[in-house]
This record gives structure tokens, C-alpha cells and sequence, in this order.
């Protein structure tokens, strides 16, 4: 049991941070019932525009590039962890325009749109930055390691469990008790609805899909320290969060907390115990609970189920 | 019964056609063995690159791709080999096999190259080999050092120009063992590559006396380390020896520094590739690891050659040359000069020509002279080993060479037994 109790911690702070992966991908399904593939690839931008907030090549700030590089580098992290999620919320929002033409078609118009969106995007990160491996910096006091129980563990790991399960609280309170989110959820459950109710849908979907590209956006940012940076990580973020969500239940928000949870513990026992297959755990606890519960743990009901 | 006049012109296209079937019959007989196209000297000699540009090793690839484009472009300036211009088309191979078979098949079969060049991952190099050797099609597999790649998926058309895991493992792991201790553990990337490297790390420990304590599988695209580098710290080994690669150890090695495990316990990285490496901070560039080649290598005609680098490549972020690049380099101008000393692109003469290829020292850049191995198709040569290099002021001058061992010492002689190459006579013939 002492072997076994670090691994489980190990599970739940990663799970948390699965959690926050798929946070974004889960609001935008939910609300627009789209699966937006370039989640990953807004996940990626996410942390370059951090690499720029937090380490800007002087010569493009001119005179304020001295003064700004003398800002402590806790300083420029938050302001990272604070713009470059808006940033990608713009992006997000730019995506969503292109998307208008899309909405009542079938379904596959909006899957290859987001595709094709998420190619351009990549090859956008590597046209500007570079194909190489780049290193987001993160401050002194959240990096290195801390002794518990004779095992070392990484304090960034620790920060960003807590910063994800900070993020996550956030976005239920702002879903739970704030009029935009009552709007939000109602959206996802009867937009038709909601626009009888005189509130502009379309204004709606933008504001939505900007929120899930900025949750895309911030997870990359909490992310990348942890998995390295390269323009193709966000392949590595959006096969997850896809997963989650449809074992959490689509459009379920603590169904995506909980499948989160649930992927990191398999995960990390799996990495622990049978190492071999610590990425096939996932899937396979998929399909155990797709088997018994066909729409995921938390899903709605369908219209088609008696 | 009619009558037919014989006619001059008559008589002329009889001949004529006469001669054109007999062509046809030489040229175009069973297609396995008698590939030949017109190889007039204004045709260009077409080589297909198969490197990955997307998938794990996308940016190995580009920099094993323009080792090749240099060693091409100085040929060419040259006045190209046996007086024809080389030209070069590159297929993404995607770090997945199926997509190297495919590729493969399509610069052979619709492209008609009469080379093939590149490889990353070890997979695609044995998926490429197998294509090429239906072919007959020289290939040189670049920069994959799975022991697989000389040993059991050994092709006569294949020649593997990089050092392989045992060759590495082979100039560690008995020095290893005298320093840090015997109780080993092993971080296996579950593939090809990783497999048949920990397979010759294993056999050594066990030669010189270690012990293989645990065995850690680490699946293709693993992002999350921290539940085996608890393992690891839980089955406290005296050394870890690693056998992971391309994004993998990337994320890895991050997670390594940020724990500070890379001072905590003797790491053992089998073969460090450049650009996964270049530009990072050196606390990320754990324990004691294998190289071909480094760029401040204090041997006649490296500095040229970085120099040569620098002004073909100068706005490329990795402002020196690594060794996937001096791989996918050397590669392309040993083939040239074997097509050079051959004669021709028959592809015979040029195999007979590769396998019996020694460089020396000072052409390869490299303490000791090289040779091919006959029997493996691999290169036998210097490997060194390296640390970071944590006293330099110079950015770029990341690893510390700590040794380096001759061919005779890291020989692969499980290569040797384990590979059966295909006999030249069964091997299509082609000349282009």
C-alpha cells in the first residue's frame, strides 16, 4: 500500500490535468455540438504565445525590450498565464467565424473544417517558430523538486494540479452561478430555445468557442513545462480530450472532470504496474464504460433511448 | 495468293521494327532483373529522399535531409557524378512504416529513382528495405540505429550508416558498471529500436557482471513520465540506462530535470540525436550518452565543414551541424563516390563498390579510420561518448566528449551472426 499510494496521488494530479485538457473541447461540444479538431493545435499556440509573453526577442520591443526582460520572470509567467488564453480566444473566435457556413450542414463540414484549421495552425507554429524543441520557462519558485516519503516529486507537477483544479472551480463557478453561463448551459440544451428567449445565438457560439480555444489555450500553457514544446504537441493534448469527453458524457462538465480523473489514474497505475500499457489504459477504460454506459458516465439521455 | 513486292522502304521498316522488338526484348524482359532506362548523361540521376518530416522524428528528418542536399549540392557543383546533374525528390515518410513502404514503392516504381536515401526511426527503415530489396534499389538507411537494422533485417541493398544501440551500449556499459554500480534498470521505448537496444544492454550487464533489476516500457508517444520515474526512484538502481527516443525522451528528459533525478542516479541514454537536444538548457541533458560526430570534434576538416554548414543553411535556427546531419551527409557523398569509382548506376557495381568501402580518419572526421562491414552493410566507426557540457560559455557548444572507441571495440558481433544478407545474383538488377 505505501508502494502503491504515491502512484495514486501521482494518477489524481494528472487526472486533473486531463481534466483541464478537455475542459475547452467539452464546452464547445456541448454548447455547439461540434468536435473541434483544432483543439490541439489552439492548445499549442496557447504556449507559444506564452514563449513570446514570457521571453520576447528584445528587438521586436525596441526600447522597452531591456526594461521588460529586467521583469522578474514570475512576473512575465502571470501575465502569460493572463494574455496568452485571450489571445488564443481571438484565434478561437476567428475560427468560429470561418465556421458560420458550416453550422446546418452535416456534421463532417464542420469536422474538416476544424481539421483543416488545425493543419494551418501547425504549420503556422512551425513556419514562425521554428520545427525545433522550445523550452517554456516557468519561475524559480515552482521548478525543481521536493522530497515527501523518500520519493522526489516535481513541484511544477504539484503547481499545475492545483492550478487546474483552480481553473477547473473557475469555470464551473462562471458556468453555475453567472447569468452568461446560465445562458451557456441553456444554449447547450435548447438553443432554439434560447434564441425564442431573444438572446442572440450567434453572439453566443462566438463567445463559447472563444472561451473553449482560451481553456485550449491556458491548458497548453500549464501543459508544455511538463511535456516539452514542439509545434505538433497538440496532437498529443486532442486524442485525449476527445476520449474524455465521450467517457465523462458528452457535454457533461463533471463528466469531463471525472473522466479526466479517471484517464490519469489508469494511467498512472498502468505507468506504474504495467508500464507497457499505460497508453492503451485509457482507451480500454473507454470502451469498458462505453459498453456498459453507451453515452459516457455523465451523459444526457437520448431521444432515441427508451 | 497475293504477291508482295519487296521495296526498299518496305525493307527499311521491317528492319527497323525488327530492331525495335529486339530492344523491346532486352530492355523489357522480366522487369525483376532487367530494369534498365536510358542513362544518357543529360538525364539526371534521380534519388529519392525517404525522410520523415512529420510524426516523431519530423525534425531529425529535416536535418538528416540537408545533410544529404549539401553532400548533393557539392557534387553537383562539381559537375554533378559521371557528368550528370543529381536531382532529388523527397516524400514525407511520416515516422510511421506503412507510410515508408508507400512511399518507397512510389519514388521506385513511378519516380524511377535509382537511390534511396534517409531514415529516422528503425521501423521505416525496415519497412523502406524490404520495398527496396524487391526492387533491387540501393537504399541507406541514415540514421536509425536499431541493431535490427545490420543484424536480422539485413538486405543486400541496404547499407546503415549510423552506430546502433549495441555499439553504444558497448563503449558504456562496462565503464558504467565500474563506476556507479552493478543493479541496472531499464527505460524501454516499446518498439523496434528500443527493444533490440535494451536486448544488447541487457546481454552486456549481464557479460561484465551487473544486474537487470527491472525493466520500465515507456509506449510510443508517452507524455507523462512520472509514474515510471517513481518506479525508478522506488527500485532504487545504481544506473538507468535508457533506450528512448525522438518526442519521447524529449518529455522525458524534461521531467528528468525537473525532478533533478539526473544528479540523483547514474543515467545511461543510449545515443543523444542533435536536434532533439539543440538549444535546450543543459540541465535537460542528463547522464552519459552516445554520438557519431560533434561539430567542435578538435580533428582536421570539422571546422570546415561547419563552416560549409553555416553558409549553406545560414538562417537555420540550429546554427551548427549535428550528427544526424554528418550521417545523412556522409551517407550521400559515399554513395556518389561509389557511383563515381563504379562507373555507372548499375546497381551491382555500386553495392560491390559500398561494401568494400574504407574511409579514412581524416575523411570521415573522426578519430579512427572507418570501414563498411561485408557482411552487415553497417558502418564501422569512431563512437564517442558525451555529457553535457556545463563549464562553456559558448551556447552551442553543448557536450563534452568524455571518450572515444574504435570500431574494433564496439563491434557488433550479434549483428554479424544474426544477419543473413540476400545474395547479390538474387538481387534485381537495374541501371539508370
Amino acid at each position: 500500500m505505501a508502494n502503491l499510494f504515491p502512484h495514486l496521488l501521482n494518477g489524481l494530479s494528472l487526472g486533473l490535468l486531463f481534466a483541464l485538457i478537455a475542459l475547452g473541447f467539452m464546452l464547445i461540444v456541448g454548447v455547439m455540438e461540434l468536435i473541434n479538431l483544432a483543439h490541439g493545435s489552439l492548445f499549442a499556440l496557447g504556449a507559444y504565445f506564452a514563449l513570446v509573453i514570457i521571453a520576447p526577442d528584445p528587438a521586436w520591443l525596441g526600447p522597452l525590450g531591456e526594461s521588460y526582460h529586467a521583469l522578474p520572470l514570475a512576473a512575465r509567467y502571470a501575465l502569460a498565464l493572463l494574455v496568452a488564453p485571450v489571445l488564443v480566444g481571438v484565434v478561437g473566435m476567428g475560427l468560429e467565424l470561418c465556421m458560420r457556413r458550416t453550422y446546418g450542414k452535416k456534421a463532417e463540414y464542420g469536422l474538416l473544417l476544424t481539421f483543416g484549421a488545425a493543419l494551418v495552425l501547425e504549420e503556422t507554429i512551425r513556419v514562425l517558430w521554428g520545427p525545433s524543441e522550445q523550452y517554456l520557462q516557468v519561475p524559480r519558485s515552482i521548478s525543481g523538486a521536493f522530497l515527501f516519503a523518500g520519493l522526489i516529486y516535481s513541484k511544477y507537477k504539484l503547481f499545475a494540479a492545483l492550478f487546474a483544479a483552480a481553473a477547473i472551480a473557475l469555470v464551473w463557478l462562471f458556468l453555475e452561478r453567472t447569468p452568461y453561463g446560465a445562458i451557456i448551459k441553456a444554449g447547450a440544451h435548447d438553443s432554439e430555445m434560447v434564441r425564442a428567449l431573444g438572446i442572440d445565438l450567434t453572439r453566443l457560439r462566438l463567445l463559447v468557442f472563444g472561451l473553449g480555444a482560451g481553456l485550449a489555450g491556458l491548458a497548453g500553457i500549464v501543459l508544455t513545462p511538463i511535456w516539452g514544446l514542439r509545434p505538433h504537441v497538440g496532437v498529443d493534448a486532442v486524442i485525449p480530450a476527445f476520449l474524455i469527453i465521450v467517457l465523462g458524457g458528452i457535454g457533461s462538465f463533471w463528466g469531463a472532470v471525472l473522466g479526466g480523473i479517471l484517464v490519469g489514474v489508469a494511467v498512472g497505475l498502468t505507468g506504474a504496474y504495467a508500464s507497457g500499457w499505460s497508453l492503451l489504459s485509457m482507451y480500454l477504460l473507454l470502451i469498458v464504460v462505453v459498453t456498459v454506459r453507451a453515452r459516457g458516465l455523465f451523459g444526457r439521455k437520448s431521444v432515441l433511448e427508451a | 495468293m497475293a504477291q508482295r513486292n519487296l521495296t526498299r522502304r518496305s525493307l527499311l521498316k521491317q528492319a527497323g521494327m525488327l530492331s525495335a522488338g529486339a530492344a523491346a526484348t532486352a530492355f523489357m524482359g522480366p522487369w525483376r532483373y532487367n530494369r534498365v532506362y536510358a542513362a544518357a548523361s543529360d538525364k539526371p540521376l534521380m534519388i529519392g529522399l525517404t525522410s520523415d518530416a512529420s510524426g516523431q522524428y519530423a525534425n531529425s528528418g529535416a536535418s538528416d535531409r540537408r545533410g544529404m542536399h549539401l553532400a548533393i549540392a557539392e557534387f553537383n557543383k562539381r559537375g554533378g557524378v559521371l557528368g550528370r546533374t543529381v536531382k532529388t525528390i523527397h516524400l514525407d515518410t511520416e515516422t510511421t512504416p506503412a507510410t515508408g513502404s508507400r512511399v518507397a514503392e512510389r519514388l521506385i516504381a513511378r519516380d524511377e529513382c535509382a537511390f534511396l536515401i534517409g531514415a529516422v526511426s528503425s521501423g521505416v527503415a525496415n519497412a523502406i528495405s524490404q520495398v527496396a530489396q524487391k526492387y533491387g534499389t540501393v537504399y541507406l538507411n541514415t540514421n536509425s540505429s536499431s541493431p535490427t537494422e545490420s543484424g536480422k533485417n539485413c538486405h543486400r541493398v541496404k547499407f546503415v550508416w549510423d552506430g546502433n544501440g549495441t555499439n553504444f551500449a558497448q563503449a558504456a556499459v562496462q565503464n558504467a558498471i565500474r563506476a556507479y554500480g552493478k543493479k541496472w534498470l531499464l527505460m524501454t521505448n516499446d518498439y523496434v529500436w528500443g527493444h533490440n537496444t535494451s536486448a544488447a544492454t541487457r546481454r552486456l550487464v549481464g557479460r561484465y557482471g551487473g544486474e537487470i533489476i527491472d525493466e520500465i516500457l515507456v509506449p510510443q508517444g508517452t507524455r507523462d513520465f512520472s509514474a515510471m520515474l517513481l518506479k525508478a526512484q522506488q527500485a532504487a538502481p545504481h544506473v538507468v540506462a535508457a533506450a528512448v527516443g525522438g518526442d519521447d525522451l524529449k518529455a522525458m528528459r524534461q521531467q528528468v530535470a525537473q525532478l533533478g533525478l539526473g544528479q540523483k542516479m547514474a543515467w545511461i541514454n543510449n545515443q543523444q540525436d542533435w536536434p532533439d537536444v539543440y538549444g535546450l538548457p543543459l540541465d535537460n541533458l542528463f547522464g552519459v550518452f552516445g554520438t557519431t560526430w560533434y561539430w567542435k570534434l578538435d580533428l582536421p576538416g570539422v571546422a570546415d565543414f561547419v563552416k560549409r554548414y553555416q553558409a549553406a543553411y545560414p538562417s537555420d535556427p540550429m546554427r551548427v551541424p549535428g550528427n544526424v546531419f554528418y550521417n545523412g551527409y556522409m551517407a550521400t557523398r559515399e554513395l556518389l563516390s561509389a557511383v563515381e569509382r563504379a562507373g555507372s548506376t548499375n546497381n551491382r557495381k555500386v553495392i560491390q563498390e559500398l561494401e568494400g568501402l574504407k574511409v579514412s580518419a581524416r575523411d570521415r572526421m573522426q578519430h579512427h579510420d572507418a570501414y563498411m562491414n561485408s557482411a552487415t552493410h553497417q558502418m564501422q566507426q569512431t563512437i564517442y561518448l558525451a555529457t553535457a557540457n556545463h563549464g562553456t560559455k559558448e551556447r552551442d557548444d553543448m557536450f563534452k566528449v568524455l571518450s572515444q572507441s574504435s570500431p574494433e571495440e564496439i563491434r557488433d558481433t550479434g549483428a554479424d551472426a544474426a544477419c543473413k544478407l540476400e545474395s547479390l545474383a538474387d538481387t534485381p538488377t537495374y541501371e539508370m
